[in-house]
């Protein structure tokens, strides 16, 4: 299906979406207003939205990416950015419009890199168990394709003939570890013949290449066909975390690469692209900033409005724990 | 003696016995680097031959520290954060912890697991252990939790030289704790706990971030309640001796501890007193550890881990 | 290295007690003899006499589970008695009786045996990188089943073997059975040699009932690894005999393996396959293989009186074992 001129407005405007989010939480850590980590996923924005915005039903499992902390897989799920804004300044989400994270096949993001792969594989098989033509799309990175879990999960799934598509975004980087020093080969999709399994690679800061390779692996898993790796060529442009080092093993990371890289930022080469098609204009792109812009000043004075928990109402814990 | 800060006294220990032993090598991810700077700037000096930093695969880190260790050399693994040992569990708990006994003693495993631990940076369920009690559980493994840089480094050095594996948790709280080391070299023999403070009335037994706490509280209280502190310093070996010596003096005990409640190494503990120090209790042992439930993140992690609050409660209540 | 008469006599020979051993490692658990359990290795003597025999005694050696590695352990010099006694529970055993199965013969490379399918990979990276570190040109021979392929624990050390180009073979005996469960039902393609791909690592499928052809790729892979060329993996078709464990069912899932298909496998065995190749070539006469196969018998029932005779460990080890001091 040829994307109507609607939709691709659409995937710029949550690729901006995404990068304006993630700047909003970039600049609360400095400031003090954000608490703990946060991993920035500017740079590689065209993975989520491309992959996930026209490709994926209401009722597909998705298990994000933790660059980001995910921000752009929600807002192409249709998720408000309320919650995310507000949990990373450590408060509780108030007057949250729209469907929930686990109604849009959202289950959680582990603290532990790599176990996306075999809890994939779980909803996986609910997919399949379910008999709706469900699928599962695992956004994982080159980090986590170290892990021995990946092994383990798309090989059941390539046995099973599981509906997943499983989603590379390479950025070259694991934390301070480059990519060539972590993997004896320089594509990730080379391991996807050894499960029986198709495994392409796609130019991940072209947001229409993302969909189009995630769309035939969607089509290929919604029709029974068994599993598909996508690996997309992207790139980090911050420090792994936030406020730590921005190198390769202890050195810099070369400012060229960077550089080089920017020149092919997702959402400038998409931009351009849908001015020179005629499907944007000029005033266009400055409304759609302004808007973003304005949503981002909403969404930080929203945050600072939602409540703390409450210190003496710990009970809240309690509660968590088991189900009743 | 000289002035320095916990995690440089680390960095110091990895310096002196990567310099005296040419088996000794550290892997880790991004260990040249540093994730906690205790590992920072040693790729200067010694090369990414003996500084190696792996990919993100945690059994595969575990294993060929260990498998190295069998065969000849001494490697230090850095897991990075206490928790992710979990991923590594068959290489630690059945490999390192076993394979001696298991083979009839012919092969040592001399290997160092190190990893940052322990809660205060609300960095939630997954980067905020401190897994005491799951390793002071299984024979085979011994454990070091050093609370100051002296003990960092004298206990790291003990670690390395070891022909047994050595779980050594540094506390993430405690990276920045200055403190005097001295000038020469100096190890600090395993299975010998420390008095960090003397006192009269009650024995507070801590380990790791604990201990500092437990410190300051005693400071606060000193007018009222006369506080000795012991911190054990390894938990296997363990120096049950020196606290039983604290006790007769004592007659009361709190146990304080930053692992979950639950089967932890303040039951572990407590029931040692009990079995060998019975008779010279007054009071009933007080226990102060993590709620039984995950560590919860940003403003919440107080509510699982023990604060000084809980622990001037317990001194309160084992004195009433 | 060009195989003279001597060696391949040796094989032979090797084969034989490999299989005499297994028999009576499964007559002593009958006998209640043998305390533990045991995963008998017939079917596939071939490929662990085949690939360790002719290694430096400082090679490492991680044998693969079948067997309990006997095939490989007495190719590469070993003691069968040690295995047997350590089966029997006896302070004569290789653990001194406290493993109930498992062998470690560190002068002779094998650093330990593990109880849990998988551990292979990650340990025996180990080994590859501490064989790399001496510089002594050792290699590390690593064998896993189809069963341990599955496990997440081959990618990552793969992957790291490769990235670092350690000397490592890693040997697969592919039986086609893990317990009950076939590898078409545990992974996607025929051929388990196809993942190496994935990770820059030369694979080769052999026939595992064929020794020569077993020895000469495994040959091939350990140069390569002297020559610091770095590791490759070798996929050997092989077929089991038994059940997975002695005693348990032999069942394909839940359907048993019948007895005809078992009769067809046992066409293939490499022990008689071997012999009349020897024969015919006149390597051995008639006579030779009747003295090997007495002198075999021999030696086992000598090994087993050994065994009988030794005693219990003296439970005051125990203490002893848990740490160095």
């Amino acid at each position: 299906m040829e994307l109507t001129q609607d939709q691709l407005i659409k995937l710029y405007t949550l690729m901006v979406r995404t990068r304006k989010c993630d700047e909003l939480i970039v600049n609360a850590l400095k400031s003090g207003k954000a608490i703990g980590f946060f991993h920035s996923g500017q740079g590689s924005e065209a993975v989520p939205i491309g992959a996930c915005t026209f490709n994926l039903r209401d009722d597909d499992y998705l298990y994000p990416h933790h660059r980001g902390h995910g921000i752009g897989y929600m807002l192409a799920r249709g998720l408000s950015p309320k919650p995310f804004v507000a949990s990373h300044m450590g408060r509780v989400a108030q007057d949250v419009e729209g469907p929930t994270a686990r109604e849009r096949g959202i289950h959680g993001g582990s603290g532990t890199i790599g176990a996306s792969f075999v809890l994939s594989a779980g909803m996986g098989i609910t997919a399949k168990k379910n008999g709706k033509n469900q699928i599962t799309a695992c956004f994982f990175g080159d980090g986590s394709a170290n892990r021995g879990t990946l092994h383990e999960a798309m090989n059941l799934a390539s046995v099973w003939k599981l509906p997943i598509v499983w989603v590379c975004e390479n950025n070259l980087y694991a934390q301070y570890m480059p990519l060539k020093d972590s993997m004896a080969r320089e594509d990730i999709a080379d391991l996807a013949s050894g499960y029986n399994m198709p495994g392409v690679i796609v130019d991940g800061q072209d947001v229409l290449a993302v969909h189009e390779a995630v769309k035939a692996a969607v089509d290929r898993a919604r029709a029974g066909e068994g599993p598909s790796l996508v690996e997309c060529k992207t790139y980090r442009y911050r420090g792994h975390s936030e406020g730590g080092p921005d190198i390769s093993h202890y050195e810099p990371r070369p400012a060229k690469e960077l550089e080089e890289w920017k020149k092919r930022d997702p959402i400038k080469l998409f931009r351009e692209n849908l001015l020179q098609q005629g499907v944007l204009t000029d005033a266009d792109v400055e409304r759609i900033d302004k808007e973003i812009e304005a949503e981002a000043e909403t969404l930080e004075k929203y945050a600072d409005e939602c409540p703390i928990p409450k210190p003496e109402d710990p009970s809240v814990l309690d509660r968590l724990l088991y189900a009743e | 003696m000289k002035q320095t800060i916990y995690l440089m006294a680390i960095r110091e220990a990895l310096d002196e016995e990567l310099q005296r032993d040419d088996k000794v090598f550290i892997l880790g991810e991004d260990v040249q680097q540093g994730t906690f700077g205790t590992t920072t700037g040693l790729v200067d000096k010694f090369g990414p031959e003996r500084i190696m930093d792996t990919p993100l695969a945690e059994t595969a880190v575990a294993g060929a520290a260990i498998g190295a260790a069998q065969a000849g050399f001494r490697p230090v693994a850095d897991m990075m954060f206490g928790d992710f040992m979990y991923i590594a569990g068959d290489e630690i708990m059945l490999k390192a912890a076993k394979w001696r006994f298991l083979h009839g003693g012919k092969v040592n495993v001399p290997v160092v697991i190190m990893a940052a631990v322990g809660g205060g940076m609300k960095l939630g369920a997954e980067h905020s252990m401190i897994p005491e009690a799951m390793i002071m559980h299984t024979p085979g493994l011994k454990l070091a939790v050093p609370s100051t840089p002296y003990d960092a480094k004298g206990l790291l050095k003990t670690a390395i030289r070891d022909d047994n594996p050595v779980v050594f948790f540094y506390h993430k709280g405690l990276l920045g704790l200055p403190g005097e080391i001295p000038e020469d070299e100096y190890l600090i023999p395993f299975g010998q706990a420390d008095v960090k403070r003397e006192g009269s009335d009650v024995t507070v037994v801590a380990t790791s971030a604990m201990v500092q706490q437990s410190l300051a509280v005693a400071e606060q209280i000193k007018d009222k309640v006369s506080v000795e502190i012991v911190d054990p310093r390894t938990l296997e070996p363990f120096d049950l001796d020196t606290i039983i010596e604290s006790v007769k003096k004592t007659g009361r005990v709190v146990i304080v501890d930053e692992d979950t409640k639950r089967c932890g190494i303040t039951a572990e503990i407590g029931m040692q007193i009990m079995e060998n120090g019975f008779d010279y209790l007054d009071a009933p042992i007080q226990r102060v550890a993590a709620a039984n439930m995950p560590i919860a993140a940003g403003f919440m992690e107080e509510h699982v881990l023990p604060q000084p609050k809980n622990i001037a409660g317990a001194i309160e209540a084992v004195m009433a | 290295m060009k195989l003279k008469n001597d060696d391949l006599i040796f094989m032979y020979k090797t084969m034989v007690r490999t299989r005499k051993l297994d028999e009576i490692t499964i007559k002593g658990l009958q006998e209640g003899k043998v305390l533990a359990f045991y995963h008998s290795s017939q079917g596939s003597e071939a490929l662990a006499v085949g690939a360790a025999s002719f290694l430096r005694p400082d090679d490492y050696l991680w044998a693969h589970h079948r067997g309990h590695g006997i095939g490989y352990i007495l190719a590469k010099g070993g003691s069968g008695r040690d295995f047997l006694a350590e089966h029997y529970g006896k302070a004569t055993g290789s653990c001194l009786g406290v493993s109930g199965f498992h062998f470690a013969d560190p002068e002779n490379g094998a650093l330990g045996a593990a109880g849990t399918i998988g551990s292979v990979f990650p340990m025996s990276l180990g080994w590859g990188l501490a064989a790399k570190k001496h510089g002594r040109q050792q290699v590390t021979i690593a064998c896993f089943g189809d069963g341990g392929s599955n496990r997440g624990t081959l990618h990552e050390a793969f992957n790291l073997s490769s990235v670092w180009k350690l000397p490592i073979v890693w040997i697969c005996d592919n039986n086609g059975m893990a317990q009950y469960t076939p590898i078409t039902d545990a992974y996607a393609k025929d051929d388990i040699a196809d993942l190496a791909t994935g990770y820059d690592i030369p694979a080769v499928v052999v026939d595992g009932m064929d020794i020569i052809a077993v020895h000469e790729a495994v040959q091939a892979a350990v140069e390569k690894a002297r020559a610091g060329e770095g590791p490759s993996m070798i996929e050997a078709k092989t077929k089991r005999f038994r059940e997975h464990s002695i005693g348990s069912p032999d069942v394909v899932h839940n359907q048993p393996r019948t007895d005809e298909e078992i009769a067809e496998m046992k066409k293939l065995d490499p022990i008689i396959t071997f012999k009349a190749k020897l024969l015919e070539q006149g390597v051995l006469t008639k006579a030779d293989v009747e003295k090997i196969n007495n002198d075999a018998e021999a030696e086992m029932a000598e090994m087993d009186q050994f065994c009988v005779d030794s005693q219990i460990p003296d439970p005051s080890i125990l203490n002893t074992l848990v740490y160095a001091e």
